[in-house]
């Protein structure tokens, strides 16, 4: 029975592209024909599942029920991805931890794993020490997002690897920047990287996006899977799960 | 800008070679300015304009649309500078309409316009919908043509590089090998000709109304000119077409 793999995404502020990342990594994941939910926690808005709705739930983490939702279903896939609300990383954090959820994890039960979208400022690395204290026991994924460009990351490279080194087995992740144009139009196709590259509609059918613009989204989610392999993402799936996924 | 038309063409789904769908796209560029470009991707649309064929010519110069006001039924102005531009052109290029084209790349627009090739996957996509794309590289006996000409052949190998030689260029470069890049393909060869009859070409509209300007003499030269341009169009036409049946040749064989 494979280990269900719980990934959270988060970010200490709104507005680094926390859900860009997070839907490049679904991407990711189902490209290579692995099981995956997502559950998104701007509820009830939700963001994440106009992306991918058919594999996305919008909860709210302060709900038991939704909580029960999540952590009842973990085993019905491979990955559970939960793409947490801007700046509340730590308190679902907590929460996670009251439910006892983190000790699942430390007994080896729940293979957790954390995507950490920094911000700019330096705020954003102290929330790395706030979190680091919760997930010892995850892969932790130090993620610079560089989509709109008007990062400029005010630390220096000293401060970083300080707060860096604080995490045993941190991967650092980057997300260059994309176009603007061809972010805005895949915003308002809204449909996932893949489907959008593959010039295709929600509903599957054949769409008519600008050739040019395709090309820059393929290029650019091609670089950030290729940093994804390199950080060795698909680890966090066993190899038995991976196997399955092959043959699928 | 959407594609248009192609949507059907890619889902066939086989990679049989069909000669009667073909759309040639001709780039005829110089990271140099001033090399007599216009005037040779004026030429080749009027080349292939005179065969009966339409033809589809696009001027990627900002500073000056020269080739647009010589032959302004046939072209369209473009700046690839933002990427509604680049939009405009290469979402254009990439509709397997069988419509030749042929694009005047100014040398402000060079490095831009083959990194945004590259970086769309133009050349793969083409391909796929027996869109042949070609680069009539106008060379000059200058380090940077040289270094542009082979820095070209390596992130393109796939992508046929036609040298283009104007004869005066051609002679220097005979006598100073250094400045002869390895050429992918043989070359073509503009002939020389009078400033003054080439003055009386860029003044004009078509190649009858050039004509028409001139004395008998000049005509007779004129025409001769031409008569040599357009049988190495008609050869490099054959030479590309073969380059392509190669593969499917090769599996007969």
């Amino acid at each position: 029975m494979a280990k269900p793999v719980v990934i959270l995404v988060g970010a200490d502020k709104g507005g680094v592209g926390k859900t860009t990342v997070t839907r490049a990594l679904l991407d990711y994941f189902i490209a290579h024909n692995v099981l995956i939910r997502a559950f998104d926690t701007e509820a009830p808005k939700g963001t994440l599942r106009r992306f991918h709705p058919d594999i996305t739930d919008v909860v709210d983490v302060s709900s038991t029920s939704d909580q029960m939702k999540i952590f009842d279903t973990l085993a019905a896939t491979d990955v559970t991805v939960i793409d947490v609300r801007a700046g509340l990383l730590a308190t679902t954090l907590r929460m996670l931890r009251d439910i006892g959820f983190l000790e699942t994890a430390k007994k080896n039960q729940i293979a957790f794993a954390m995507f950490h979208i920094l911000g700019p400022s330096i705020a954003s690395l102290d929330e790395i020490a706030e979190t680091a204290t919760f997930v010892s026991d995850a892969n932790y994924f130090l993620v610079k997002n560089f989509i709109n460009n008007t990062t400029f990351f005010e630390w220096d490279p000293a401060t970083y690897n300080s707060y860096f080194k604080q995490i045993k087995g941190a991967q650092e992740i980057t997300v260059p920047k994309l176009n603007e144009m061809a972010c805005e139009q895949v915003e308002l196709a809204s449909v996932s990287f893949v489907s959008f590259v593959a010039n295709k509609l929600a509903t599957g059918a054949p769409a008519s996006y600008s050739f040019v613009l395709r090309g820059y989204v393929r290029h650019w989610l091609g670089t950030v899977w290729a940093d994804f392999d390199r950080a060795r993402v698909m680890d966090i799936v066993t190899p038995e799960v991976q196997r399955k996924a092959a043959t699928r | 800008m959407s594609e248009g038309g192609a949507a059907g063409l890619g889902s066939r789904g086989t990679t049989k070679h069909t000669m009667e769908r073909r759309t040639p796209v001709f780039i005829v560029c110089s990271p140099l300015p001033h090399v007599g470009k216009t005037l040779v991707a004026r030429l080749l649309a009027e080349y292939l304009h005179a065969d009966g064929r339409q033809v589809a010519a696009f001027d990627v110069n900002p500073d000056d649309f020269a080739l647009a006001e010589q032959l302004p039924d046939l072209t369209a102005t473009a700046d690839i500078g933002d990427t509604k531009g680049q939009m405009a052109l290469f979402d254009q290029l990439i509709i397997a309409d069988d419509v030749p084209k042929v694009i005047d790349l100014g040398y402000r627009r060079f490095d831009q316009f083959f990194a945004v090739m590259q970086e769309i996957e133009f050349e793969a996509e083409a391909r796929r919908r027996s869109i042949a794309p070609a680069v009539l590289f106008i060379g000059e006996p200058d380090q940077r043509s040289t270094q542009a000409y082979a820095t070209l052949r390596e992130r393109f190998p796939g992508l046929p590089l036609v040298p283009v030689l104007n004869a005066g260029a051609e002679a220097i470069t005979r006598t100073r090998s250094y400045m002869r890049p390895k050429y992918a393909m043989a070359p073509l060869q503009i002939p020389l000709l009078a400033p003054a009859l080439k003055t009386t070409i860029q003044r004009s509209e078509s190649i009858t109304a050039a004509m028409d300007k001139l004395t008998a003499a000049n005509m007779n030269q004129l025409r001769a000119w031409f008569r040599q341009v357009f049988l190495q169009f008609r050869e490099l036409e054959l030479r590309l077409l073969l380059e392509e049946l190669k593969p499917a040749l090769q599996l007969r064989a």
